[in-house]
C-alpha cells in the first residue's frame, strides 16, 4: 500500500486478492470494503530494490549477464547457455520451477529482443517462447513500456493492439506519437537496439590508490605498484586467503588504462613475490601525459592457511617449487611451462597433454612395454626406404640426405586411426600405421612407420616418426 | 709412505684445494669409471656438458638419453626441469627410459638467451634437484652464472649441446665440471633373443676438473643404476696411431 497525493492506494496485490477483484491502484478504503478481511502492509521499494538485486545476484547461476529493470523485472541474456539446460524452454521451465520452490511466482518468456520478452512476461500468455514477432501482435499497447501518457493517447484512437499499432505507416506513427513510441516498438518487433547494463557482483578484492599529482617516472610506477600490492595482500592475509591473478591497472590521464596481469601457481599473498612479479612488466606501461590512478584486483581469490602446518612432503615441495613456476610462467608465458601426463589415446601425437605444474596428476602413466621414442617429431618426415618383403622392416633407408643400413629391427606395432573419430564401417585402412623400431649400423635408433597397408600398385609411403636415444 | 698412499694424500690435497672435498658424487657403480671421476662419481651441485655427433648435434637424441639416464637416480629426490628450444621431448619415451616423467617440469623457451637465464633460475630454485637445458656451449660468464646458481641449493645442471638448425657447435665451454660426448653404439641382444638389445652407447668423457678423461661404451641397465659399462675403451692418448714405431719394437 502506498501513499498517492494523499490517498492510500494498493500498490501490490498477491494472487489471493486478485481473485477478489482487487486491482493495483484501488483506494484502499474500497478494498477494505469489498474484502474486509484484508491484510494490508506499507510498500517498501528500498527493500524491493534490495530484494531484486539480491534476485539478480542469484540469476549470475543461470547467465552471466543478468540486468535489472526496476521495480520487478529481471533480463538474462540467454544467448550460448541455453543448450546447457537443453533448449530455451527447458532451461525457462527449470528458472521458473526454483523460483516458485522458493516461494517466488513468476512469469518469464524467452524471445529474441529484451523488448518482446518484456511485453510477452507481463502481457502475453506465461512461458512464452518466441521466435519471432507474431505472438506479440495481439498483446496490449502496455506491453511496450511506454508512458502512461503515451499509452493512454493510442488507446483514445482506439488502438488496442500491437499488431494494429505496427500496421500504421511508420511517418505517421512518428509524427502523431513522437519518437518514443516509434523505439518502443522498434524494439519489441526486435527492430531496434537496445542498451541492457548487465550488472556483474563486483570484486571484494580491490585496492585503488589515486595520486594528486599524475606520475609518469619509471621509480613513481615501481613504487606505486609495491604500495597498492601492500595494501590487497595486507588485507588478503589478514582474511586467510590468497589470489592466483592479479590485475594492475594503470589509469592514464586521458582516460586510457594500461593493465598488466600476474598469475600465481598456488594462491599467494606474499608482498614481495607478487611485487617482484610485476616489475618487469612496468616497462610496457605508456604513462602518456601521465598516471593519475592505480587499482589493484585480486581474482581467483581462496582461503589459504596462515602459514606452512602442513609438513606433508608433497605440499612443502609444491611451496617451495611456487616461485619458480610462477617465475618462469609469467616471463616465458602460461603454455611455455609445463608437466607432461598421458592421454587415453594410442596415437603417438596424441598420447601426452600438458598439465600446469603444479596441479595435480589426474591420470596414470604411459605403457612401458611399448618402445616410444624420446623426441617425437611434430610431424612425421618422409624417408626412402628399401623393403624387398612387403611386411618387413626396410633394409635401407634414407633421411634427410644419408642413407642409413639397418643392423636390426624390431616390430611392428599396428596403429589405427582413433576409432571413436568416425564410424566403424567407415574406417580407412590405409589410415592405420606399422611402427618400426629400427638400430642402424652406428646403434642410432629410429622409429619409422609404414602409412597403410602394402599395396603391389601403389608402394606405401614411410615416414619417420621420433628418435630414440 | 708407499707410492699409493702417497698418491693418495696427493689426490687429498688438490681435491681441499678445488674445493671438491666431501662434496656428494653420484656413482656409476664401476671402477672403470669412478676411478677417473674426482670424488668417485659424477660430481653432484656442479654442472656437466653433453653433446652429440653428427646428427646428434641438432636432434640431442642420444645426449638426452644419457643425460635422463644420469638424472633418473636424482629424480627420486625431487624435482626436474628440462628447458628446451624446440618441444620435442616426448614423455612416454622417458617414461620408457625409467625416467619417472611425473618428476619433470618441461619449459619451451624462444631463443638461447632464455633457455641460459631458465636453466639458471631453475638450478637456484629450492625444490629443484636436477635442471637439464638443451643450448650451445655457454661462455665463460654465463657458465660461471650457472655454477654459482647450482651452488645455491646443491641442484645438478647438465646442458645438452644442441643446434636447432645443425652445424657445428661453436666454442667448448670450461666452466662445466665435466664434458661428455655421446653416440649411439650398436646393442646386442641377449643370445636367443630376438630384435634389439639395451640400448648402447659411445660415451667419451673429454674433459673432467679433477678427473682423468676416458671412453667407454655404456648401455641402459634395469638394475639400481641405471647405466652399466660394458667396456672401457682404450685411452685416445696412447691409442694414437704410430705405426711405424710399434712396428719397429
Amino acid at each position: 500500500m502506498a501513499t498517492e497525493r494523499g490517498v492510500r492506494r494498493l500498490a501490490a496485490v498477491d494472487a489471493g486478492a486478485a481473485t477478489l477483484g482487487l486491482f493495483v491502484g484501488q483506494k484502499a478504503t474500497d478494498a477494505v470494503a469489498l474484502a474486509p478481511e484484508l491484510v494490508v502492509a506499507d510498500a517498501d521499494p528500498e527493500a524491493d530494490a534490495q530484494a531484486l538485486r539480491a534476485l539478480a545476484d542469484w540469476c549470475a547461476r543461470f547467465s552471466p549477464a543478468v540486468a535489472m529493470d526496476p521495480p520487478d523485472s529481471l533480463f538474462l541474456d540467454v544467448t550460448g547457455v541455453d543448450h546447457l539446460w537443453g533448449g530455451e524452454a527447458a532451461m525457462m521451465d527449470d528458472f521458473v520451477e526454483r523460483l516458485a520452490k522458493g516461494g517466488l511466482p513468476v512469469r518469464a518468456a524467452v524471445a529474441g529482443s529484451p523488448g518482446a520478452a518484456w511485453a510477452l512476461a507481463h502481457f502475453g500468455p506465461d512461458r512464452t517462447v518466441a521466435s519471432d514477432a507474431e505472438p506479440l501482435r495481439p498483446l496490449p499497447v502496455a506491453a511496450l513500456r511506454l508512458s502512461p501518457a503515451d499509452a493512454a493517447q493510442i488507446a483514445r484512437l482506439g488502438l488496442r493492439s500491437i499488431g494494429a499499432l505496427a500496421a500504421l505507416p511508420r511517418d505517421q506513427l512518428g509524427r502523431r506519437f513522437g519518437p518514443d513510441v516509434m523505439r518502443r516498438l522498434d524494439q519489441a518487433l526486435g527492430r531496434g537496439g537496445e542498451a541492457l547494463a548487465f550488472r556483474r557482483p563486483p570484486n571484494p578484492w580491490f585496492a585503488r590508490a589515486a595520486f594528486a599529482e599524475p606520475i609518469s617516472v619509471p621509480e613513481d610506477l615501481a613504487r606505486a605498484c609495491g604500495d597498492i600490492v601492500e595494501r590487497l595482500c595486507a588485507r588478503l592475509e589478514a582474511e586467510g586467503r590468497g589470489a592466483r591473478r592479479f590485475d594492475l591497472a594503470f589509469h592514464r590521464l586521458d582516460g586510457a588504462a594500461e593493465r598488466l596481469t600476474v598469475g600465481l601457481a598456488l594462491p599467494g599473498r606474499d608482498l614481495a613475490a607478487v611485487t617482484r612479479l610485476f616489475l618487469p612488466l612496468l616497462e610496457r606501461i605508456d604513462p602518456g601525459f601521465g598516471i593519475d590512478a592505480v587499482t589493484l584486483g585480486a581474482r581467483e581469490v581462496e582461503t589459504r592457511a596462515l602459514s606452512q602446518t602442513d609438513l606433508h612432503a608433497e605440499q612443502v615441495g609444491r611451496e617451495s617449487l611456487a616461485p619458480l613456476v610462477d617465475r618462469l610462467t609469467n616471463r616465458l608465458g602460461e603454455a611455455a611451462v609445463w608437466r607432461a601426463e598421458a592421454f587415453p589415446s594410442h596415437a603417438p601425437e596424441r598420447a601426452t597433454k600438458r598439465r600446469p605444474p603444479l596441479s595435480p596428476p589426474t591420470s596414470v602413466g604411459w605403457d612401458a612395454a611399448r618402445p616410444r621414442p624420446l623426441r617425437l617429431f611434430r610431424r612425421p618426415e618422409p624417408v626412402e626406404v628399401v623393403a624387398p618383403v612387403p611386411d618387413d622392416p626396410p633394409v635401407l633407408f634414407r633421411w634427410r640426405g644419408t642413407a642409413h643400413r639397418v643392423r636390426r629391427a624390431e616390430g611392428p606395432e599396428r596403429l589405427g586411426e582413433e576409432w571413436w573419430r568416425r564410424p566403424f564401417d567407415r574406417a580407412d585402412p590405409q589410415k592405420a600405421r606399422d611402427y618400426y623400431q629400427v638400430e642402424d649400423e652406428t646403434g642410432a635408433r629410429f622409429w619409422l612407420f609404414r602409412a597403410g597397408l602394402y599395396d603391389a600398385a601403389n608402394p606405401p609411403k614411410w615416414w619417420l616418426h621420433g628418435l630414440f636415444g | 709412505m708407499s707410492r699409493a698412499a702417497r698418491l693418495m694424500a696427493v689426490r687429498a690435497s688438490l681435491a681441499i684445494l678445488e674445493g671438491s672435498a666431501g662434496r656428494p658424487t653420484l656413482p656409476f657403480g664401476d671402477r672403470r669409471v669412478d676411478d677417473r671421476l674426482p670424488g668417485g662419481g659424477l660430481p653432484l651441485g656442479r654442472w656437466h656438458e653433453a653433446a652429440g655427433e653428427g646428427m646428434g648435434i641438432e636432434t640431442a637424441a642420444a645426449a638426452s638419453a644419457f643425460v635422463a639416464a644420469l638424472a633418473t637416480p636424482l629424480a627420486a629426490r625431487g624435482e626436474v626441469v628440462w628447458i628446451m628450444r624446440r618441444d620435442d621431448l616426448y614423455a612416454p619415451g622417458l617414461a620408457g627410459l625409467g625416467f619417472p616423467a611425473e618428476r619433470l617440469i618441461q619449459v619451451c623457451v624462444r631463443d638461447e638467451t632464455a633457455a641460459l637465464a631458465a636453466l639458471e633460475d631453475a638450478l637456484g630454485a629450492a625444490g629443484v634437484v636436477a635442471a637439464i637445458g638443451e643450448a650451445e656451449s655457454p661462455d665463460l660468464v654465463a657458465g660461471r652464472r650457472l655454477q654459482l646458481a647450482c651452488e645455491r641449493h646443491g641442484a645438478t645442471g647438465f646442458l645438452i649441446h644442441r643446434r636447432l638448425f645443425g652445424g657445428e657447435t661453436r666454442g667448448k665451454g670450461s666452466a662445466a665440471a665435466t664434458r661428455w660426448r655421446i653416440a649411439s653404439a650398436p646393442s646386442e641382444p641377449a643370445p636367443g633373443e630376438p630384435g634389439l638389445g639395451a640400448p648402447r652407447w659411445r660415451v667419451s668423457l673429454e674433459h673432467c676438473r679433477g678427473g682423468r678423461p676416458g671412453d667407454w661404451i655404456m648401455e641402459k641397465s634395469n638394475g639400481p643404476l641405471p647405466l652399466r659399462v660394458v667396456a672401457e675403451l682404450g685411452d685416445r692418448q696412447l691409442d694414437a696411431p704410430q705405426p711405424w714405431r710399434r712396428l719397429a719394437g
